[in-house]
């Protein structure tokens, strides 16, 4: 194969037998990089010099309010006491609210098992309690914690709905009888009341 | 030879002819530096494929342990300890001598000149060893910064700062000074901007207060939060910029070529890539921190800086590619150009993909993932690393005076290697993207898709496994590599032959050519100014002038980075005082300089983005106020764990116990190691009061109480969180021990904020 002829300008520089060509810079270079140049200048100040709603701290806003909105808006902020959690005990839909929140944002699981098997936290599916003498107890648990701390304080960390919906989550646990590592623990206690029917959903509280 | 013809007049026609002299090159410095590069190069990627095995199989530590006879203890192998010793092995060792070697081959032939002096040569070399081996003996033990790529403590610091700056770069300058060849070939001003970036990025980011007692080695860095983690990345992103990027830029321009036997493409364009690439590459660090608690506009800059950057990489890719025009053939027979047209393929996917990932919205996905570890992947090992085998098959038969053993072998080498990174990277890809989408799936009820974090993480475990396969591969290329080295070497002569080279010495009176006309028509005189500008006949006097060259490229380094330390330390509003945060407890100090050692850091990051996903998964998104007392910061670069910023009060004292004592036991699936040995160790209290003068001296406001009685109090909260574990039905006996001081810190991590007097819920009501 033969080298093709080149028709470009030497410099003239050669330094340990290297030479370089007087070839111009390829047009695409410059203006690629002048483009760069012209778009951050406009991004720069777009960005950073004032304009409204452009922050990432505004936009986080927007994102949460919005997510809020989506999640709670049919039923408003709910207070997590023994009525409102009755209430969703038999609620499939939000159960599996509760139950994200259980493996998830709440790290429940971590504890007490992915399915409330229990693990170094006791077991949730059986009858007997440590902690709970009724129904309205396990949200008090969840939300001011319990047994010096081995059980947490989930009051700053959830949402007051999310609270009552992981409540339901694992008052609904029971009876289902998982095998666990720890056995029963507590005792056991009466059952818990019965849930009221379905009923059209509640004033938004706020 | 092709038909070409010369513009510029030559420089012997225009000065006078100083007395011929005759001088040797010293290619035995080249010779060991050669041999360094690859003996660490197999010690980096060795640590790297154990480090890989690690995380698809986290018992491998406890394996290896035992498979030595317990010589190795499993402490000191763990992750978090492998992870800084594999980074700075490739990083340090394999490239920093790889660095040193072409440094020395070229510069002596460039300046036609002999190394300046050869005891400094060598004790640059015996001081760069030993710089090595002591942080292959401080990582494993523990002994860190605990900062990214800045791991290694003051002692070793001031080590390389001598080492490179007086003695390498001392050597190198007074080379420039006694060179015989009268202007400086663009290689040589990449090996300038090399020396003095990172002497100023080494010295300013490990400017530390050492903790003095006993056998100590430890330190806090003046920085705290938000600053110091500023100054880490503005250092970081620009050992990539000026240790992996500007030295093998420069080998790139000696050695291609060399090896091509063509000239370099373009000389306007190394002008100004290169002064483009000096200035603006300092600016762009704050791309690793977008989203963070650092203030918006220092992220933007480094976002915008980052694209601007993108054509004055690939200036020297062009550069490079655009050197083999009409010798491609050449490229299908010798390994040497196979290993560097791969190489500077790479650097240009690199350059383009840096860009690309620090566009914020980009970024928001692929941040804390390991999209970012396949991107320093396809740097490191194809760029970096091709660069590197490209010169070192150059350089054996030169060297060694002695045809290359096995041409053959070296194509084998080549295709191992390049399938090597292949299925390192692509596997890789794929985690990272997977992750980073399964973190912010969100449920139609607006809820996360996936709200266990270990779904997120078993799911990456087969692709894991690759990577060890394309790492194993790298590296069997690499023992090839070895084996043609030895083979190599041992068909070397007797005696070296040493050539005698005759050059005249540079003269004073040397005057530039006169200045070229404009043959532009129909402008106004601005633009025949430019016009003639353009012609660079300006930088031409530069480039006889290396003291000068050296002191503008310092200035455009300088310049970038006071225009973003300077506001993000003197603006009060970039750092909004938290009125409850506060100093961590001595104890909780105690435990935070454990939970540094054992490099936590490596997998768990400490700072919460603020996006829905995250906040769902982790709690309130962290404020710049957290982290005052924070020396050094640990926000950390990697979720190989969940983040740990809102760690305090989640899990109880005695869920720590037992979670460092078998993660797996506790979380089913997890790659954490366990840490047994935190509830078997003593914890140093007596160290503690001396923690605590550090900070204080720092800045950080101890009472005199917490001064006076930093032991005792440290003490008595041990005892309670013991005693706590104990009333949690966990083990009795636990307060002299580490894993206290670990779990009081972390029961305090990201607590502070909500001891505002309004008792709100981080997200309230809407």
């Amino acid at each position: 194969m033969s080298e093709p002829p080149l028709q470009d300008n030497l410099t003239g520089h050669e330094y340990d037998g290297i030479r370089e060509y007087d070839n111009p810079i390829p047009g695409w270079w410059t203006w690629l990089f002048v483009a760069a140049i012209v778009f951050s200048v406009l991004y720069y100040m777009a960005y950073q010099l004032g304009t409204a709603g452009t922050s990432v701290a505004q936009a986080y806003d927007a994102e949460v309010t919005a997510n809020l909105r989506m999640k709670f808006e049919e039923i408003g902020t709910l207070t997590p006491d023994e009525p409102t959690i009755l209430m969703y005990l038999n609620d499939k839909e939000w159960l599996l609210f509760g139950q994200k929140v259980f493996v998830g944002k709440g790290a429940c699981a971590s504890c007490h098992g992915k399915d409330g098997e229990g693990l170094t936290g006791p077991n949730m599916t059986d009858d007997a309690y440590i902690n709970v003498k009724r129904l309205g107890d396990v949200g008090t648990v969840i939300q001011h914690g319990a047994n010096n701390g081995a059980m947490p304080a989930h009051i700053n960390r959830l949402h007051p709905n999310e609270i009552v919906m992981v409540a339901a989550y694992v008052a609904s646990l029971r009876g289902q009888n998982k095998p666990g590592p720890r056995g029963e623990e507590g005792s056991v206690i009466d059952p818990w009341p019965e849930a009221p029917a379905p009923q059209a959903p509640v004033e938004p509280t706020d | 030879m092709t038909t070409t013809h010369t513009t510029a007049p030559t420089d012997p026609a225009l000065s006078v002819p100083g007395t011929l002299e005759r001088f040797t090159y010293d290619d035995k410095i080249v010779r060991m530096f050669l041999l360094a590069t690859l003996v660490w190069a197999l010690v980096a990627f060795l640590v790297g494929i154990i480090a890989a095995v690690e995380l698809a199989f986290p018992q491998a530590n406890q394996l290896l342990s035992i498979l030595t006879g317990g010589i190795v203890s499993s402490e000191y192998i763990t992750f978090g300890r492998l992870r800084p010793l594999h980074t700075n092995a490739a990083i340090f060792a394999f490239a920093g001598n790889t660095i040193f070697a072409g440094i020395y081959y070229s510069t002596q032939r460039l300046c036609k000149a002999r190394m300046f002096s050869d005891l400094l040569s060598r004790l640059h070399f015996w001081g760069w060893q030993l710089i090595i081996v002591s942080a292959a003996v401080t990582l494993p033990l523990g002994i860190t910064q605990g900062k990214e790529y800045a791991e290694l403590e003051w002692p070793i610091d001031i080590a390389i700062a001598v080492v490179w700056l007086v003695i390498f770069g001392g050597n190198f300058l007074m080379t420039l000074i006694k060179r015989r060849e009268r202007h400086l070939y663009v290689a040589l001003w990449f090996y300038i901007a090399t020396i003095v970036t990172v002497a100023m990025l080494h010295v300013f980011n490990n400017l530390v207060i050492p903790v003095f007692g006993g056998t100590l080695i430890k330190s806090y860095p003046v920085y705290a939060g938000v600053q110091d983690d500023f100054m880490q990345w503005w250092n970081g992103h620009n050992a990539v910029a000026f240790f992996l990027t500007t030295p093998f830029l420069g080998l790139m321009y000696y050695f291609m070529p060399k090896a091509a036997d063509r000239p370099v493409f373009s000389y306007k364009l190394s002008i100004i890539h290169f002064w483009s690439l000096v200035f603006i590459y300092i600016w762009a660090g704050p791309h690793h921190l977008h989203y963070t608690a650092l203030p918006e506009w220092a992220s933007t800059l480094g976002m915008i800086f980052s694209l601007m950057l993108w054509m004055p990489s690939w200036g020297g890719m062009i550069n490079g590619l655009l050197t083999l025009r009409g010798v491609w053939h050449k490229v299908t027979t010798d390994p040497v150009l196979k290993f560097f047209v791969v190489a500077v393929t790479f650097y240009g996917m690199s350059t383009f993909e840096g860009p690309m990932l620090s566009i914020k919205s980009v970024n928001a996905l692929s941040h804390y993932t390991d999209w970012t570890i396949a991107h320093v992947h396809a740097g490191t090992l194809g760029w970096n690393g091709f660069m590197a085998f490209g010169m070192m098959y150059f350089l054996l038969p030169r060297l060694f005076q002695t045809k290359l053993f096995s041409k053959k072998l070296a194509e084998t080498h080549f295709w191992l290697g390049t399938i090597g990174i292949l299925l390192y990277i692509i596997p890789i890809y794929v985690a990272g993207l997977t992750q980073g989408l399964m973190w912010r799936g969100l449920t139609d009820q607006g809820q996360l898709l996936y709200p266990r974090f270990i779904e997120t993480v078993t799911q990456l475990v087969p692709m894991y496994w690759i990577r060890v396969l394309g790492g194993t591969l790298y590296m069997a290329g690499t023992l090839l590599g070895a084996y043609n080295y030895y083979m190599t070497w041992r068909s070397r002569p007797k005696t070296y032959e040493e050539p005698v080279h005759e050059a005249p010495a540079l003269t004073k009176g040397y005057t530039d050519p006169p200045p070229p006309e404009s043959k532009i028509h129909g402008v106004t005189d601005f633009g025949h100014k430019l016009d003639v500008w353009m012609q660079f006949q300006w930088h031409r006097k530069w480039e006889r002038l290396p003291v000068r060259l050296t002191l503008w490229v310092l200035v455009a380094v300088v310049v970038a980075s006071l225009f973003e330390i300077v506001p993000t330390f003197l603006i009060r509003s970039n750092v909004p005082t938290i009125a409850t945060v506060g100093p961590y407890t001595p104890l909780e100090l105690a435990g935070r300089d454990i939970y540094i050692a054992e490099g936590c850091y490596n997998c768990h990051s400490q700072m919460i983005r603020p996006m829905l996903a995250e906040t769902e998964r982790y709690g309130e998104y962290s404020k710049p106020g957290e982290f005052v007392y924070d020396h050094p910061f640990q926000w950390g670069s990697r979720r190989i764990g969940p983040d740990l910023a809102r760690e305090g009060g989640k899990q109880s004292h005695n869920w720590h116990v037992l979670h460092f004592k078998d993660p797996a036991q506790i979380t089913p699936g997890s790659i954490m190691p366990p840490y047994p040995w935190l509830l078997q160790k003593d914890l140093d209290f007596k160290s503690i009061p001396l923690r605590v003068k550090a900070m204080t001296i720092l800045g950080v406001p101890y009472t005199q109480a917490q001064r006076d009685n930093a032991e005792e109090l440290a003490r008595a909260q041990a005892a309670m969180i013991a005693g706590e574990i104990v009333e949690q039905n966990g083990e009795a006996g636990l307060e002299d021990k580490q894993v206290v001081a670990l779990i009081a810190y972390l029961q305090r991590l990201g607590t502070d904020i909500f001891k505002t007097p309004e008792p709100q819920a981080p997200e309230g009501g809407d």
